[in-house]
């Protein structure tokens, strides 16, 4: 039986909550799964994901009805390409809006395509509340809350908070110390290549933190697509 | 083309099914076989208001809510309504007896039991004229016919002035202004002591709102030529599978739905199909 193609759409109702390190992280795993993904940057004038994978990431105005159609109408293709959009928080309420008014996620059935929305969330009521917005308008839709350590971390009450949204899928991802951080974040750094070809200059410190932290993350992905897997099987 | 004896006769003739109620368990089709024919006139005299757009709506309506439905387009001689919805449409001239003999004579006898006529730009004065020196609007009081009209409006204050002329005609009818946003009409222009003194020279005007969609949208359905829910579900006016954006049939659904809530809301189907206590 085909498999649904996956979108993948990191998203965030509030700033600075790690969106883009989990767009960057994902088509990381899947380039690493020689599974090159079809991303897409809704931000044309401060562009960060798209400029860091030029080979597959296209920069899109989701405000404009040529980029809608750049961009929807290749989320919709039933092709098994994973594709993965980074939606900041400042575009967050346009996006959802254009998917209602053009139908997105009754298509997306349809088209044996997954939407997999991954909510950013923080300790605040209004990423909860926005979360919630979700699952009222769209009852059906797979959630996934994304738990960024170092961009948003909700504190010593993580599990009651995470608790109240609606879903009981989570991706975790860990802080970095403020190094590794640095090197992660530099513009010329590509994590698929420090994975298929680690720098010999880096430090052995970084270099373990990196590892470490990517082997996590990455078992997290493997995980959600293995459990996503076997929900569409017929027998089980 | 000599006039038939039997036009006015056809006319005076009573009704060969009776109003019946719009059961709740009857099927729009199954109630349309009992149901007295109806004429849905869709017109103003400005031109560029959008008439066409409201006729192509009601069209699909129809269509979507099973109503076998045939449709006259008086913008001869090639009317952009055939061009859109082709296999219901005849193309005739509204003010030629030999036409509208074509249109009325045939309201009883014909297996489909409503008529949507679009009177082209100018036309619509002309037309409530014609139907009312034919008596069609007399068979109307009768209740032999049910008429339903939509006015649809321009944003300038020359529309009210409309208003006002059609008022003599449409005492019998079930008269709708519509509100027409579809090429970004804004009605500033009117002002609301204004257009409450024209619109209660109506009586029982009722008003539908078509919301506007997307220019890019709308545009690649004209030129698509199809109606707008064969566009929707990707197809070609003659059904063939099509290539439109998914986008664009997005706004187009979404656009479709909101306009179809509105003659869900003004009992559209009941006023056709008499089950809201005709006129």
């Amino acid at each position: 039986m085909a498999q649904k193609t996956r979108v993948y759409v990191c998203c965030s109702s509030i700033r600075r909550s790690g969106v883009s390190t989990t767009a960057r992280l994902l088509t990381d795993y899947f380039i690493c799964s020689d599974r090159t993904p079809a991303g897409f940057d809704i931000d044309p004038s401060e562009p960060d994901y798209g400029v860091r994978f030029p080979q597959c990431v296209t920069i899109v105005d989701a405000s404009k009805v040529q980029g809608q159609m750049e961009m929807f109408d290749r989320l919709l293709a039933p092709d098994e390409i994973p594709k993965i959009v980074d939606v900041q928080h400042r575009f967050y309420d346009e996006f959802f809006e254009t998917i209602d008014q053009i139908g997105f996620v009754d298509e997306a059935d349809r088209a044996m395509v997954q939407p997999i929305v991954v909510f950013h969330a923080d300790a605040t009521n209004v990423s909860l509340d926005a979360s919630l917005a979700l699952i009222r308008r769209w009852p059906k839709l797979c959630l996934v809350v994304a738990t960024n350590h170092g961009a948003a971390p909700l504190g010593g009450r993580a599990t009651d908070v995470l608790s109240e949204f609606p879903t009981s899928q989570y991706f975790n991802i860990g802080a970095l110390d403020s190094v590794t951080r640095t090197c992660f974040e530099a513009a010329d750094f590509s994590l698929t290549d420090f994975l298929r070809t680690p720098p010999l200059e880096m430090s052995f410190v970084t270099h373990m933190a990196l590892r470490v932290w990517t082997k996590a993350i990455f078992n997290q992905f493997r995980l959600f697509e293995i459990g996503a897997a076997m929900e569409g099987a017929r027998y089980l | 083309m000599a006039r038939r004896p039997t036009e006015r006769n056809s006319l005076a003739r009573p009704a060969q099914a009776s109003v019946v109620d719009h059961q709740m368990n009857e099927t729009p089709r199954e109630a349309t076989h009992k149901m007295k024919p109806a004429v849905i006139l869709v017109g103003a005299d400005k031109g560029g208001v959008g008439k066409t757009t409201v006729a192509r709506l009601l069209a699909d309506y129809l269509v979507g809510k099973n109503v076998p439905t045939r449709a006259f387009d008086t913008e001869t001689p090639r009317g952009t309504l055939k061009r859109f919805h082709g296999d219901m449409t005849e193309v005739v001239d509204i003010a030629s007896t030999a036409d509208q003999m074509k249109i009325l004579d045939t309201l009883n006898t014909a297996q489909v039991k409503v008529s949507l006529i679009d009177a082209r730009a100018g036309s619509f004065a002309v037309s409530l004229r014609a139907l009312r020196d034919i008596g069609f609007l007399d068979a109307v009081r009768e209740g032999q016919f049910t008429f339903i009209l939509f006015h649809v409006l321009g944003s300038s204050i020359a529309s009210l002035d409309e208003i006002s002329e059609t008022a003599p005609f449409v005492t019998d009818a079930h008269y709708f202004l519509v509100k027409n946003h579809v090429n970004d009409t804004t009605f500033f222009e009117w002002d609301p002591a204004t257009y409450s003194s024209y619109f209660s020279k109506t009586r029982s005007a009722g008003e539908v709102t078509i919301p506007k969609l997307n220019e890019m949208a709308y545009e690649q359905v004209d030129i698509a030529g199809s109606p707008f829910s064969a566009f929707i579900a990707n197809k070609t006016g003659d059904g063939r599978p099509a290539v439109h954006s998914f986008v664009l049939r997005g706004y187009v659904r979404t656009w479709q739905r909101k306009v179809n809530e509105e003659f869900d809301r003004i009992d559209l189907l009941d006023l056709i199909t008499g089950a809201s206590g005709n006129t």
